[in-house]
């Protein structure tokens, strides 16, 4: 019979063990949710599964000098999170609109990163909060910036034997608004026919923009960041027509496809409309944070 | 290939043997013969397999059985009190028509479990977001909402009756 | 006497199905049954060369492997156009080229990936307008009687004329003359599909099955079994259904492999449906390329109307083929226009073919209408709502296809949507905000589509005092069993709580059409009056014949127990006289003194008394009835009055339109439905609430991309449900105008709200943005495509 044999180690030390140990013949889950239905369309074949659920290390958020979240920290543990609630709201955005309340009970924002697709949720607020991917393998522990982490769909640097371990994020400065805007066809049960995460800090006049991150998912074989668009920001005093302009230095560096969820040219209709939008929200938040 | 797990469903403690590919939902049904979870789609966007695993809501066909192992699951067939009376979620669902062909009713009514353990007193808004993966082709969910605050009443009203299993 | 059970909303009687206790076909297992799995075609258009099943034969556990060579070459469908299993060539992909039984679904999976079918691609076409050109590959070289074709239309003109159509156009001052389409939709039940067959020594079939009707699914399996020389009947036995909305009206191919397969193996087979399966081979609503004409004279009166359909049958014949029947209700009769004139035309194309779904082809219709509608008023200058009181319809009028209107509450409906949405102030600003509104007629009291129209009921007393109603009816979620029990209750005087109802067992159950057209809950309460009447007179005799004796001993008897107790001075002689009888809550008494605790006696014990008589003379209490409504089959000039009354509405809809992105945002949406007289107001709001999120899917996500006749996106990410977060602010005002061919007042509510829910949406659209998108459904993409074309 066609099975595999399931793994459920206790820690990181074991799970990096079984994966030395069955290599390309094991597959590593977070949440699982895919595969399920992967194996039983016969697009995955493991020999073993390794189950990262039971790995109390991967599954954390603190928030000292920095923002760490574990890899095999549920969507749903990070949209109860009181950190995340309170300061990253463009991470709430994002995993609070992913799936179900059931999906976002198993499904961890590792695999979400892991899997590497273009519509990632997680994948464009975690590029504009310039978060740094952690990582342990046979080799020792090394980190990267996310933005260096996609290689295409469905492939990161993760070498064999690696696991993401955490990400860790930065503090933003105090005058900084972010959001994260998922476009879909409906409110609930959906992929983003467009991503637009954007985070923007503000200097001492609550005006200039000292910082610009734009990270899009579905915009490009991998989930980018508008380098363009950002560097465009930088520097200026943002308001719409600014953030307008940006939004169409984003659609012209992105290179979105057509889809059953969406046609080319909309998607880049809608990086100039969103981003714009998305660089609103921010401001109102930057505001509010100021004022809070 | 079969390995032997134990866990508890509504209260009772079971020991069942299963293969590593099989989803809680298989074990559910199959094994241990409570078909109320029900399959509609096993790619974890119906949500009418939706069981409840130490309280918390999660689509049992893709959910691994093995992960279940020490766990405390929870299903429809555990709301119904020993001396056989309805839970008031399930009483408000016929109170206010929150069911129509029934195939989805077992797994909203888990979802709406979930939400009321966590928010007994939950908004419009609450309530929709929390069973936005409970999907219902007959009743375009405004009885299933007013079904769920009604229980949200019942159950203020009635705060000493709790299902099995909790 | 003040109704008491009728008018309120009762709760749900299916306690079963929130406890999880419900049994659907999922959850229903026999002895040596075998798991039953289906290999289709992988190609739209092609002869089978060659199948080796030799592996699959071989593979432990396969019980049996059929093709289409191997099976009786018996033909089945509504136009007799295909066999269960395919032996000449594949037309579509979901075309069934082999089957197996096998001891498990693992089994059986493994098993049809080890079937080769060898194809030889033939020219394919899926444009059904393509498809009606001459040089068009031929989808059916012969007919079902072996006769060459030489098209790919179906026999069925599809026509209606009335009155004189090129005279009126001469009359008209203003004319209008446009095409929309619409796409697939699919039912999208919770339930998959699903059936169990199996055969007793004497050949006799058990099918379960979640059919809608269960005595139409049993001629079908019968005769199938004659032609596959068989010599047994069916027996049809329906558990829960997972919902309907017209999937389950017709007997589907899946089933009769599930019959040759558990012919073949003498073992009970399951098939049941995964959910890709069920987009990719269960039959949906079929798309329609509809053009439309209408004029009006100067004062918005409308003189004619032309329709044409072109409805893209896909490879094979359902009832999908069928809906201009219904078509025709909206096309000749909404609102009043004397002069009509209406062709459809059903193509074949390489794509999946099409069934039933809620509406039955008037939600495509009322589309093109009531699109059309708002053109015409703006080319005459008068307001949507104006325009469509000028011409509404009235009670006790006949329509030009020859339907009798009685009672017709549609200037009602439409002036509820006018002050409810404030329609004045918002109507003709193009700012993004607009307001749109549709009318709709249905069906309200059956549909005679076939010679019969008829629900057969019996109504059945036991010594407790509980009834049991035994109807040829299916529950699929619609609250019948509800409803059932509160017209019982009226009709009977017995409590709604002592009724049971026992459905689904064609070896029991009285005949019936099927639980289909909106139609059960006005068939089934004629049938209740008819038998309720009878379990009262047969009770009332009874109790004459009995409560003098019962009564007098009782007085005796309190009397020796107590001796302060006085034997009260009644003449007992007047319970002799039925008709000085009557039965209220499960209790029969003296008309003339109600009150009187002395002389009342519960139905359980005059029941008991007659079943225990001693001397050869006992009585039990069973009434039928067999109700067949004075409706009319069309005519050959598709004429005559289909239902005995006609349910009429208007939903008006508020939506915002994001100009940037062209996404749609419903901001109030009045749903004002003539439902004759609610049984249960909270029920009929649900058929209502239901029908119209299902109408608005149809508006705004829902659609089947079929590509080359191959479904897209078979699962629910992305055939695009509305879900509990997308939510549409729904007022639903219910409009009692009391139907005189109604049973207690009501008509049937089952399907109409579905109808106006997509031309509401499009027009308040249109209305928002300044122009008209043509197409299902209002994708954001398409939306915002309009707007950037606006005035090019």
């Amino acid at each position: 019979m066609r099975t595999f044999e399931y793994l459920k180690p206790a820690s990181l030390k074991e799970a990096l063990e079984l994966l030395g140990r069955h290599g390309e013949k094991a597959k590593l889950v977070a949440g699982g949710t895919d595969l399920m239905v992967q194996w039983k369309k016969k697009i995955i074949s493991p020999e073993y599964v390794i189950s990262l659920r039971n790995v109390p290390e991967l599954s954390f958020v603190t928030y000292e000098s920095d923002l760490k979240i574990g890899s095999a920290t549920t969507h749903r543990s990070l949209e109860l999170s009181p950190v995340i609630r309170e300061h990253f709201p463009i991470l709430l955005d994002a995993v609070s609109n992913l799936g179900s309340v059931q999906v976002r009970n198993s499904a961890t924002i590792g695999g979400n990163i892991c899997n590497a697709a273009p519509s990632a949720d997680t994948a464009p607020p975690l590029l504009a909060l310039d978060a740094v991917v952690h990582m342990a393998g046979p080799q020792g522990e090394r980190a990267v910036p996310i933005a260096e982490f996609f290689k295409g769909p469905s492939r990161t640097v993760l070498a064999s034997g690696e696991i993401v371990t955490h990400f860790s994020i930065a503090r933003p400065s105090p005058n900084t608004g972010m959001a994260y805007w998922k476009h879909t066809r409906r409110k609930a049960m959906d992929l983003p026919i467009l991503g637009v995460a954007v985070l923007l800090s503000f200097g001492p006049d609550g005006k200039t923009c000292t910082k610009a991150r734009i990270g899009l998912g579905v915009a490009a074989p991998t989930p980018m960041r508008a380098r363009k668009a950002e560097a465009f920001l930088e520097g200026k005093a943002i308001d719409r027509a600014v953030l307008d302009e940006a939004g169409k230095t984003a659609a012209a560096e992105a290179s979105p496809r057509t889809t059953i969820r969406g046609s080319q040219w909309y998607r880049e209709e809608m990086i100039r409309v969103l981003v714009r939008r998305t660089g609103m929200i921010c401001m109102e938040r930057a505001k509010g944070a100021a004022q809070g | 290939m079969r390995r032997t797990i134990r866990f508890t469903v509504n209260g009772d403690p079971v020991e069942v043997e299963v293969q590593p590919h099989w989803p809680l939902l298989r074990v559910l049904r199959d094994e241990l013969e409570l078909t109320g979870a029900k399959m509609g789609c096993g790619e974890g966007e119906c949500g009418a397999c939706t069981v409840l695993v130490d309280g918390k809501p999660i689509n049992s066909c893709i959910y691994p059985a093995l992960e279940a192992e020490g766990k405390q699951v929870l299903t429809i067939e555990g709301l119904v009190s020993p001396d056989n009376e309805l839970h008031p979620i399930q009483q408000a669902f016929l109170e206010k028509a929150g069911v129509q062909c029934g195939f989805c009713t077992p797994g909203m009514i888990m979802s709406a479990k979930a939400l009321l353990d966590m928010n007994p007193n939950p908004t419009e808004d609450e309530v929709r977001h929390a069973l936005a993966g409970n999907f219902c082709r007959c009743t375009g969910y405004v009885q299933i909402v007013e079904s769920v605050r009604h229980a949200a009443e019942l159950l203020s009203k009635n705060t000493k009756r709790t299902g099995t299993g909790e | 006497m003040a109704e008491q059970f009728v008018g309120k909303s009762f709760p749900r009687f299916d306690a079963d199905k929130v406890t999880g206790r419900a049994r659907f076909i999922n959850d229903i297992k026999a002895p040596r049954m075998l798991c039953g799995k289906i290999l289709y075609s992988k190609r739209p258009h092609a002869r089978i060369a060659h199948i080796d099943t030799s592996k699959a034969e071989k593979l432990h556990g396969v019980r049996a492997v059929l093709t289409g060579f191997n099976t009786p070459d018996v033909r089945v469908g509504f136009l007799g156009d295909q066999t269960a299993l395919k032996r000449d060539k594949v037309r579509q992909f979901r075309d069934e080229v082999a089957a197996v039984a096998a001891i498990n679904e693992e089994t059986a999976e493994e098993a049809l990936e080890l079937i080769h079918v060898e194809y030889e691609d033939l020219p394919a076409v899926f444009d059904p307008i393509e498809a009606m050109k001459e040089d068009a590959p031929l989808i059916h070289e012969v007919d079902a009687r072996g006769k060459p074709r030489r098209n790919n239309i179906l026999p069925l003109p599809w026509k209606l004329e009335a009155g004189d159509v090129q005279k009126a156009r001469a009359e008209s001052a203003f004319v209008v003359k446009d095409t929309f389409k619409t796409t697939w939709v699919h039912q999208v039940c919770m339930g998959t599909s699903g059936c169990i067959a199996e055969f007793d020594v004497n050949n006799n079939l058990q099918f379960t099955s979640v059919t809608n009707v269960p005595f139409g699914g049993k001629d079908r399996l019968d005769m199938f079994l004659r032609n596959i020389g068989i010599k047994g009947s069916t027996r049809i036995l329906t558990p829960y259904v997972g919902g309907s909305f017209g999937s389950k009206l017709d007997t589907d191919i899946y089933e009769f492999i599930a019959v040759l397969l558990a012919w073949k193996t003498k073992c009970p087979v399951k098939i049941l449906f995964d959910r890709q399966e069920e987009f990719a081979a269960s039959p949906p609503r079929q798309p329609i390329v509809g053009t439309v004409e209408q004029g009006c004279d100067k004062d918005g009166r409308l003189k004619f109307r032309v329709v044409e359909m072109i409805l893209d049958n896909g490879a094979y014949t359902s009832w999908g083929a069928t809906t201009p029947s219904v078509m025709m209700v909206p096309i000749s009769t909404l609102y009043r226009v004397p002069n009509i004139s209406f062709r459809a035309t059903c193509v074949y194309t390489n794509n999946i073919y099409a069934q039933a779904m809620r509406g039955y082809g008037n939600p495509q219709a009322t589309y093109v209408v009531e699109q059309s509608m708002d053109q015409l008023a703006l080319e005459a200058g008068i307001d949507p709502i104006e325009f469509r009181l000028i011409n509404a319809n009235e009670p006790n009028e006949t329509s030009p296809m020859g339907l009798k209107i009685t009672t017709c509450p549609m200037k009602e409906c439409l002036e509820e949507v006018k002050t409810r949405l404030d329609w004045k102030k918002k109507q003709g600003k193009h700012d993004g905000h607009g307001v749109g509104v549709a009318c709709f007629l249905h069906v309200g009291g059956g549909a005679r589509v076939y010679r019969s129209d008829a629900q057969g009921l019996i109504l059945k007393v036991d010594d407790e005092g509980k009834m049991t109603a035994i109807t040829g009816g299916t529950d699929q979620g619609q609250g019948s069993e509800t409803i059932i029990r509160q017209m019982v209750a009226e009709a009977t005087g017995f409590r709604p709580q002592d009724v049971n109802i026992f459905q689904g067992d064609t070896e029991i159950c009285p005949w019936d059409v099927g639980t289909h057209a909106s139609r059960h809950a006005f068939m089934v309460g004629h049938a209740i009056l008819m038998a309720g009447a009878q379990v009262r007179a047969k009770l009332l005799a009874m109790a004459s014949t009995w409560m003098g004796q019962l009564i007098s001993r009782n007085l005796q008897k309190k009397a020796r127990q107590d001796s302060d107790f006085k034997v009260p001075d009644v003449d007992l002689n007047l319970l002799s006289n039925p008709e000085n009888l009557d039965i209220s809550n499960g209790q029969i008494f003296l008309k003339s003194d109600p009150e009187n605790k002395l002389l009342r006696l519960p139905v359980a014990q005059i029941v008991r008394s007659a079943h225990m008589v001693g001397t050869g003379r006992g009585e039990m209490i069973v009434a039928e009835a067999f109700y067949d409504p004075p409706n009319e089959m069309l005519n050959a000039e598709g004429k005559g009055n289909l239902s005995c009354c006609y349910t009429f509405g208007a939903h008006g809809v508020e939506v915002q339109v994001d100009q940037e992105t062209g996404q749609v945002t419903i901001l109030n949406y009045v749903a004002a439905h003539d439902v004759g007289r609610a049984i249960n107001p909270m029920l009929v709001k649900g058929q209502i609430y239901g029908a119209t999120i299902m109408g608005a899917g149809y508006g705004l996500t829902e659609e089947m991309q079929v590509n080359a006749g191959r479904v897209m996106n078979p699962n629910l990410l992305d055939y695009k449900l509305l879900t509990a977060k997308d939510k549409i602010p729904i007022d639903a005002v219910i409009v009692e105008p009391i139907e005189p061919s109604g049973p207690f007042g009501l008509k049937g509510i089952g399907e109409p709200a579905c109808v106006p829910a997509a031309p509401a949406i499009a027009n308040a659209v249109a209305d928002a943005i300044g122009v008209r998108i043509k197409d299902l459904p209002l994708s954001p993409e398409k939306v915002l495509a309009a707007i950037k074309g606006k005035g090019k």
